[in-house]
């Protein structure tokens, strides 16, 4: 068990888990909501330990299964500062069950903790424990509106999809095995062969499952619409770019795709993302569906910076998840808050919502439109450098796929502003009851949204003295 | 300093908007102005220290702004920017004083115009390509809400219609951004540079980026066949929304094709040619020919847009020092009268309800002040000597003449068709029979006086001397061709 102190977050962050179950056990009910706010500040406090530790070198380096370097950092803060936030937005979800905030505020936090194992992992046995550990989970926390029949329909599609989808990976790891015979992710334990590439293919699959990749996408609006919003928010979010981490880490790095002819099949999965995505984001009236598929297509865009391969496709994967939590996370955080009040998900919930509160539907248009990558928005910045990464290394068809996505994309969010601009609201246009907490992480995803749009050189400058280090 | 504070005025103004009471319209208007005004004021102080005899860029700043990627803020004017600086100010004051005609919502309002105001006057003064780009799409958004909360029976359609096509257009501007950006041996967004860098890149690539910027930029324009949202969002948005496409927003797209088409890929530029000046010659006589076919007066002075922007191509198509100085001063024109007439549609539809030609008759009798102002726009937009749009027209023909011979001539013959369909149109408004059912008509207040007559001034004072607006314009031109 060499260096196990490089894992100290995640572990501490295990813990802290753990102790939160312990903690639902002991404490009177009527005090459960002391727990949630002990959970995200767990995830902020491993928040601060990786950020406080980033400066010091031992906080890096190799060990049996894993390997921690900046990259690996970087995205672990993305985790936990989403999980923090998703936590928030649970404090004022009322849907949830009182009872067992303990239960899920310790889900939550196992499922981030899964995803920092994943993001450090080099060996197929630990990313298989890690996946594993952050779907159980998530099956879970989908299902939790145990009266919602949506909800219990969602996790038990998720729950199928995911134990064929772990199959597929079992049986690429097997594979792997068979041709290296090691399950360490090494460049060169085996030479290119069909037995390894299939076993590669079969992993693609499997990781694509978490990632919401087409075609392994089917579970994703379903399990988002049932599942409580502070989770789908989670799920639309963390183990998305978590799992494009291990992609990068793994086609990007250590078994480069263009060497293994992969690039073309990773061009072609990025392409039918974005596009299956968008186009039938078209035809959702759900909110939560509707950002769902947008979720679909977002991870065809960051899929197109693996395919260029470079540093700067790296940069821009870095780059655009980092954005990406903010602007998804906004918009979820306005959909929760109208569908909490008006009891449904239903588009027809934001009608005149300008009228009803300008500042809530300013901020959804912000991240809307930053997720449509139109500038001065965060989203912008992310795209160009998604796109740039892609035209540099002369792939331009995908870039072209890409920004025609797009456009076609700024339709269906224009939908929702649609709504919310040019409709009458419904009824009596009654000011919304929004938590505190929900403003909060409203504020902060739409600060990011404005700030890192029009300033965006800190996070550039921090995302490339990361990326450099991968290895 | 000054350049920054012109681009920022207005975008300052709309942040405070956003922080008064709904209810407090006076608050909220008096924002509007102060911002917008600012911007004039500024950019009005700059012509005294504006240098016309240099071709260079004037007031420049620069400072770096993403460093990572070599995007630099680089702001400056020459000849051929500040002129369409000071139109965009000046019509955005003038269309705010057509604003507040605006009952619903003001405080969105107001909020979305002022940033509109930025955008454009961003759009103009960058010279940063990721700078230009940011700007252009941030004229958009504000324009999706402008039609589709305040405008017409279709403007929910007619908003996501402009949206959707020119972003479409945009994206590949983005594109064409992008492959420039990496052909260049410094991987630089700055345009001055690029203007340098640009003798090292073959035809082949230039043909290529070009055919990427002007897909972006004939859709503002609009050029043939890109004009089809133009009728739609025009009849839509409401009054002061209209002048402002028509004035200030067509104009990008011109600029652009000058700025970047012309200026960073050259043997792009001259490749197109040939097919540029057809596409001029449909947009004179098709555009003409669709206004004669409309009965809605709106729609009829939208057409006629496309129709003014076909004379500015044609300008541009002549690659002459006097067919450049007619395009440029055919904008400035345009905008100016172009910009009334629809303020003149405007004062007309609030009255009657109706823009429909055959619903009147005789107006003359009853509002002499209304139909004296709108006889001079329109004698002024089918280009009668004497006023505005006669230089500017005159120097476009002129200037292209040399080079296409006969497309020129076809154009000069739409002219006809021009002249025709404002005769037309002022026949079955103002004279024949006095339609009994407007008999309670007022005639125009003032506020309406005050957002035209200024623009009827202008229109008399470019007809009689155009040396002024042509002077600011001639150093630069002569540098553009000079190269």
């Amino acid at each position: 068990m060499a260096h196990l102190s490089l894992l100290t977050p995640a572990l501490v962050l295990s813990g802290l888990s753990l102790a939160l179950m312990l903690l639902d056990m002991l404490l009177p009910p009527k005090h459960s909501r002391a727990l949630y706010h002990a959970a995200w500040l767990s995830s902020a406090l491993v928040l601060v330990l990786v950020i406080a530790t980033m400066a010091d070198p031992a906080s890096r380096g190799s060990g049996a299964l894993w390997i921690s370097d900046s990259y690996s950092q970087f995205f672990s803060m993305a985790v936990l500062l989403t999980a923090a936030l998703c936590l928030l937005l649970g404090l004022d979800y009322r849907a949830l069950p009182e009872r067992h905030a303990g239960t899920f505020a310790a889900l939550m936090l196992m499922a981030t903790a899964g995803l920092m194992f994943l993001v450090c992992a080099v060996d197929l046995v630990l990313i298989f424990v890690a996946l594993e550990l952050v779907s159980i989970s998530s099956f879970v926390l989908v299902g939790f509106e145990r009266g919602n029949p949506k909800s219990n329909e969602g996790a038990m599609k998720y729950f199928l999809f995911g134990a064929f989808s772990s199959a597929l990976l079992v049986y690429g790891i097997s594979l792997y095995y068979g041709a290296s015979g090691t399950t360490h992710l090494t460049p060169g334990a085996a030479a290119p062969g069909p037995m390894l590439i299939l076993g590669l293919i079969l992993m693609l699959l499997g990781f694509g499952f978490k990632a919401s990749l087409a075609p392994m996408h089917f579970w994703v609006p379903d399990a988002y619409e049932g599942a409580p919003t502070p989770v789908t928010t989670f799920l639309s979010i963390a183990p998305k770019i978590a799992t494009i981490a291990l992609l990068l880490r793994v086609f990007g790095a250590l078994f480069p795709a263009p060497q293994y002819e992969l690039g073309a099949l990773l061009g072609v999965v990025a392409v039918l993302t974005m596009t299956i995505g968008n186009f039938t984001a078209f035809f959702q009236d759900d909110v939560k569906r509707l950002l769902a598929y947008s979720s679909i297509a977002q991870a065809g865009y960051l899929l197109i910076g693996l395919v260029a391969g470079t540093t700067r496709g790296v940069e821009a994967v870095m780059l655009y998840s980092f954005v990406y939590v903010a602007m998804n996370l906004g918009a979820f955080a306005v959909a929760q808050a109208v569908g909490q009040d008006a009891g449904s998900y239903d588009l027809s919930s934001f009608d005149g919502l300008a009228q009803r509160s300008l500042g809530l539907s300013l901020a959804m248009t912000f991240c809307l439109l930053s997720l449509a990558g139109i500038p001065p928005l965060a989203g912008f910045i992310g795209k160009l450098y998604i796109f740039s990464s892609a035209v540099e290394t002369g792939h331009w068809w995908l870039a072209v796929i890409g920004l025609v996505n797009s456009v076609a994309s700024a339709y269906f969010y224009f939908r929702v502003v649609h709504r919310m601009y040019f409709r009458a609201p419904s009824a009596a246009p009654a000011p919304l009851a929004v938590g505190h907490f929900v403003y909060g992480a409203i504020a902060v995803a739409v600060l990011g949204v404005l700030l890192f749009g029009v300033n965006p050189q800190p996070l550039i400058a921090s995302v490339s003295a990361s990326a450099g280090l991968l290895p | 300093m000054m350049l920054s504070l012109i681009t920022w005025a207005p975008l300052i103004g709309a942040l405070i908007v956003l922080t008064l009471p709904k209810d407090n319209a006076k608050a909220i208007q008096g924002v509007g102005f102060l911002a917008s005004g600012a911007s004039l004021l500024a950019s009005l102080l700059l012509i005294a220290s504006f240098k016309t005899g240099s071709a260079d860029m004037q007031f420049v700043e620069s400072y770096a702004w993403i460093p990572a990627l070599n995007v630099s803020y680089h702001l400056g004017v020459d000849g051929l920017s500040f002129p369409l600086v000071l139109l965009t100010t000046f019509m955005s004051f003038i269309a705010l004083i057509g604003s507040l005609g605006i009952k619903e919502r003001v405080k969105e309002y107001f909020f979305w115009f002022l940033i509109l105001e930025t955008g454009m006057l961003g759009v103009f003064i960058a010279l940063d390509l990721v700078l230009f780009y940011v700007f252009w799409e941030i004229t958009l958004v504000p324009m999706y809400f402008l039609i589709g909360i305040w405008g017409g029976p279709k403007k929910e359609f007619a908003a996501i219609k402009f949206f959707l096509y020119t972003l479409s257009g945009s994206v590949f501007m983005l594109l064409a951004i992008l492959a420039m950006y990496f052909k260049a041996p410094s991987h630089t967004f700055d345009m001055l540079e690029l203007m340098k860098a640009n003798v090292a890149w073959d035809k082949h690539f230039q043909v290529l980026v070009f055919l990427g910027l002007y897909f972006g930029l004939a859709i503002k324009i609009p050029a043939f066949p890109f004009h089809t949202w133009l009728p739609l969002a025009h009849v839509e948005a409401p009054t002061p929304i209209s002048v402002i496409l028509a004035a200030v927003l067509l104009k990008m797209g011109v600029y652009g094709l000058l700025r970047l088409g012309y200026q960073i890929t050259p043997l792009g530029f001259s490749w197109f040619l040939p097919y540029l000046v057809v596409i001029a010659v449909i947009n004179i006589v098709y555009g003409a020919l669709c206004a004669m076919a409309q009965t809605d007066m709106k729609k009829m002075v939208a057409y006629s847009s496309v129709n003014h922007m076909g004379y500015c191509l044609l300008g541009i198509a002549g690659m002459t020092a006097t067919g450049f100085s007619g395009a440029v001063l055919q904008m400035i024109n345009h905008g100016i009268v172009t910009g009334a007439l629809f303020l003149l549609v405007g004062v007309i539809y609030d009255r009657a309800h109706t823009r429909d030609l055959s619903a009147f008759g005789g107006l003359a009798l009853k509002l002499p002040v209304y139909a004296g102002l709108m006889m001079l726009t329109c004698f002024a937009s089918l280009g009668l000597p004497g006023l505005a749009g006669f230089w500017s027209e005159f120097l476009c023909f002129l200037g292209a003449f040399s080079a296409w011979k006969w497309q020129t001539t076809i154009s000069v013959l739409g002219i006809i068709a021009t002249a025709a369909f404002f005769l037309r149109m002022m026949q079955k408004v103002f004279l024949g029979a006095f339609n009994e059912k407007w008999a309670g008509m007022p005639d125009m207040s003032w506020r309406e006086l005050a957002s035209i007559l200024p623009l009827a001034a202008l229109t008399v004072w470019f007809g009689v001397d155009p040396k002024w607006p042509l002077s600011l314009m001639n150093a630069t031109i002569i540098h553009l061709l000079g190269k």
